[in-house]
């Protein structure tokens, strides 16, 4: 079963992720900020990351940018309230596989995540 | 500042009640304040910043909070429920600023939000600065809620 690290700083989002992704998917980390999921990821070597944008310490596209540097092979599909077109643009030229708007249908969620391993 | 700005809000806080807890919101009432002073005990703020600056608050009652909430976490006991809620109001105005954020900021110009902050409890003194703000008032079946937006755009009111 491929594992997964969730970023997002609100816990309703982290908690409703996790019931979306668990029934096919193996949550193994939680993650509050940017700082958080860049120490997680090397803990944990999660086979994808859903990564919120808008979060305290260190904001999504920052980590998004640190933990490409240090893993280009990461998988990160972006779970973010802010969907401007310039924010889409930056996140996926820096290497998100893709990018979900909040409010997200949840079997977009699981296409996105599934399609990241075909 | 345009009330323009007010559609977009209403428009994205009927569309994200609906989607993410299935309320039915419409809209109340439209008035100008001073500052963005929430009248309700939850408060929810967020920082707007970019070619639009300033402030997004909003306000609920505590059972309002409860039931967004409940109806975000249909499988969840009243226990789990009741330690999430501020993560629950929190997130729903989250959603709508970012959802009304992209209205604004069209095409070309960006806007970033700051993570929301919660304040909640009666008697709580909170000093806002004093932007020309538009007020929207909310109502569902369960409850109403309060959006108090204060922006200006590139230094102008």
């Amino acid at each position: 079963m491929h594992t997964g690290l969730i970023v997002d700083d609100a816990a309703i989002m982290r908690v409703r992720l996790r019931e979306i992704l668990e029934p096919e998917f193996q949550v193994v980390a939680e993650a509050g900020n940017g700082n958080e999921a860049l120490s997680l990821y090397e803990e944990t070597k999660p086979d994808f990351v859903t990564l919120d944008i808008t979060m305290p310490q260190l904001n999504g596209i920052a980590a998004l940018k640190s933990l490409l540097a240090a893993n280009p092979g990461a998988r990160v599909v972006i779970v973010s309230a802010v969907g401007q077109k310039q924010i889409v643009f930056d996140a996926i030229s820096i290497g998100a596989k893709d990018f979900i708007i909040k409010p997200f249908d949840p079997e977009r969620v699981l296409k996105s995540v599934r399609r990241l391993f075909e | 500042m345009k009330v323009e700005f007010a559609n977009i809000f209403i428009r994205s806080a009927i569309e994200v009640f609906q989607k993410e807890a299935n309320i039915s919101l419409s809209r109340q009432s439209l008035v100008k304040k001073n500052a963005p002073i929430p009248s309700l005990p939850v408060s929810i703020v967020l920082g707007i910043t970019g070619y639009l600056r300033g402030q997004v608050v909003y306000s609920l009652d505590e059972n309002f909070a409860y039931s967004v909430a409940r109806a975000m976490l249909p499988n969840k006991l009243p226990a789990e429920i009741r330690k999430l809620t501020n993560s629950a109001v929190s997130e729903i105005a989250n959603i709508i600023t970012g959802q009304a954020s992209i209205a604004l900021a069209g095409e070309k110009m960006k806007i970033d939000l700051t993570p929301p902050a919660v304040f909640s409890g009666e008697g709580m003194l909170v000093d806002f600065l004093s932007i020309p703000t538009i007020s929207l008032r909310m109502i569902s079946e369960i409850g109403v809620i309060e959006i108090n937006i204060a922006l200006t755009e590139d230094g102008v009111g």
